[in-house]
């Protein structure tokens, strides 16, 4: 990730004092996280919905 | 007689009704065999000496006046820390919550106390149930009974290291990634992650609201299920638990594995992370020893365990951001390393991914259930590895993600992890069954089906 956008992001999320005093774990972490979200394969259909479903009574 | 610390709980029950043995005199043992061994163990993080033999007196009494109220009356138990115990700390193995005094008892405590239980006290975890053993907290890591310079599991490795050395028979511990039957797979020992909604959470620290269980490690199948009757339940205070009927999960143990359909999902353990030649080795043997009691077994195929795995994280790291945020704003110093890197993920990952992560789990989970229509049950493999030394770091973070049970803290499915044979280095190779939902018995059924035919629970550690 761009070391700007990083930093951008991390103070978004009220990481300041995270990004003075860990920056290499910021860093790994917003890899992991840009990592972990390109491994989704979100679903085309746009009525596909989200678990748990958002209709009563259907559950596990 | 069976030493008194490698007593099942439906040994020791048995042998309280008998008066061959009590609870106190239980308790005892166990504590001097903890004073013995847990300095190289550290599987508790608080021993509650004084709390358990109080109980184990009132258990001891009203047995003998024949007041005896189920298996686990009188029955020592280990609870992870991150369980509230009235009174006690629970600190979540953190510096964050190192003052935090629990006010109440979890509800899985609370029904443990019903039935009679004797709790021990706190066992080690993984900060927050989360990342990997540490040496940069205010407790130090559990180790593995079958060789302390090798790490235990996790996160619930108190939990699993005690059972296995027999500091107490049964435990509870929490699932979001795997985190029962992990230290289940490192120990073998037997640890079951009930379908999601049987056991309440509440009163359990929270990781992951959509992905969080609760759940039992013992030695034997057959304490599982008393440990589930005893925990199960509806609790319309807790969100994801669900009215459903389940009980009794012992009821067919011992009707063996004949006609039963067994589904072997090698791709897991043979292309998507091919595993530990020996493990791959016992997972054979697991399937021919099924098929020699009678089962079908055949090859299924599930989604890539990479896809599952992408999921779990996007959403435990969502939900957990949503749970550390503030802590890990004004401060992140209090965690440890590990779990501070686990967590933060969670600030760059934006609501679109998380929702989209939340459809996409839809779909994995009727991939799933389409595959249970045609099988019973799920074969396949727990850990890919034999679990590492604890000084080998880097063998450490290549092995631990190496696993295939998070699938089914995805989907909810019920998922058992037990031994399935020692490694030639003397360390547990494991399996996994997995279930439809709220058949919890039937993979309780396979998994008995499988101890009785082997002799992997009557081995333990080489500790005395």
């Amino acid at each position: 990730m761009d070391q700007t956008l990083l930093i951008a992001l991390a103070k978004a999320a009220g990481l300041e004092k995270a990004l003075a005093e860990f920056p290499a774990d910021v860093a790994t972490a917003a890899a992991q996280a840009m990592a972990n979200a390109g491994a989704v394969k979100v679903p085309d259909d746009p009525r596909a919905e989200p678990w748990p479903p958002m209709r009563p009574g259907v559950g596990l | 007689m069976t030493d008194p610390h490698w007593l099942t709980a439906s040994e020791a029950s048995r042998a309280f009704a008998a008066k061959t043995l009590s609870p106190v005199e239980l308790v005892r043992h166990l504590l001097k065999r903890t004073e013995a061994l847990d300095p190289k163990l550290n599987a508790y993080i608080r021993l509650d000496a004084e709390g358990a033999l109080d109980a184990a007196h009132t258990a001891e009494k009203e047995i003998g006046r024949g007041r005896i109220r189920g298996p686990l009356h009188g029955v020592p138990v280990g609870v992870k820390d991150i369980f509230d115990v009235a009174t006690l700390p629970t600190t979540c193995h953190s510096k964050v919550l190192i003052d935090h005094i629990a006010k109440t008892d979890a509800v899985s405590i609370q029904k443990l106390r019903q039935a009679g239980a004797v709790i021990m006290g706190k066992t080690a975890t993984h900060e927050f149930a989360l990342g990997g053993p540490s040496f940069d907290l205010p407790f130090p890591p559990a180790r593995n009974p079958w060789n302390p310079d090798h790490h235990p599991g996790g996160s619930s490795s108190g939990s699993g290291a005690g059972v296995c050395a027999g500091l107490f028979p049964v435990a509870l511990g929490s699932d979001t990634g795997g985190s029962v039957r992990n230290p289940a797979s490192a120990c073998g020992i037997v640890g079951h992650k009930p379908t999601y909604g049987l056991v309440s959470r509440r009163g359990v620290f929270p990781l992951s609201f959509t992905l969080d269980h609760v759940g039992p490690l013992t030695r034997t199948v057959a304490d599982a299920a008393l440990m589930l009757d005893a925990i199960a339940g509806h609790d319309p205070e807790d969100p994801g638990s669900t009215a459903t009927q389940a009980r009794h999960f012992g009821r067919l143990l011992d009707r063996g594995v004949r006609d039963l359909r067994i589904g072997f999902v090698r791709h897991f353990h043979e292309t998507d992370m091919p595993a530990h030649p020996e493990v791959t080795a016992g997972l054979e043997e697991v399937s021919r020893v099924l098929q020699a009691e009678g089962a079908e077994v055949r090859t299924v195929k599930l989604p890539s365990l990479d896809e599952f795995r992408g999921i779990n994280r996007v959403i435990l790291s969502s939900e957990a951001w949503s749970i550390h945020a503030p802590w890990l704003r004004e401060r992140p110093g209090d965690y440890g390393q590990l779990c501070r890197q686990r967590l933060l993920p969670g600030a760059f990952i934006s609501a679109g991914e998380y929702i989209g992560a939340q459809r996409r789990r839809l779909q994995l989970i009727a991939a799933v259930e389409d595959v249970l229509r045609d099988v019973d049950v799920l074969l396949c493999a727990s850990s890919m590895d034999p679990s590492s030394r604890l000084d080998d770091e880097p063998e450490t973070s290549r092995t631990y993600p190496r696993q295939a049970r998070a699938p089914f803290n995805v989907t909810g499915h019920p998922a058992l992890a037990m031994m399935a044979g020692l490694s030639s280095g003397g360390l547990p190779v494991s399996v996994q069954f997995v279930g439809r939902y709220f058949d919890d018995a039937t993979v309780l059924r396979v998994a008995a089906a499988f101890e009785r035919a082997t002799p992997w629970h009557k081995k333990h550690p080489p500790i005395g």
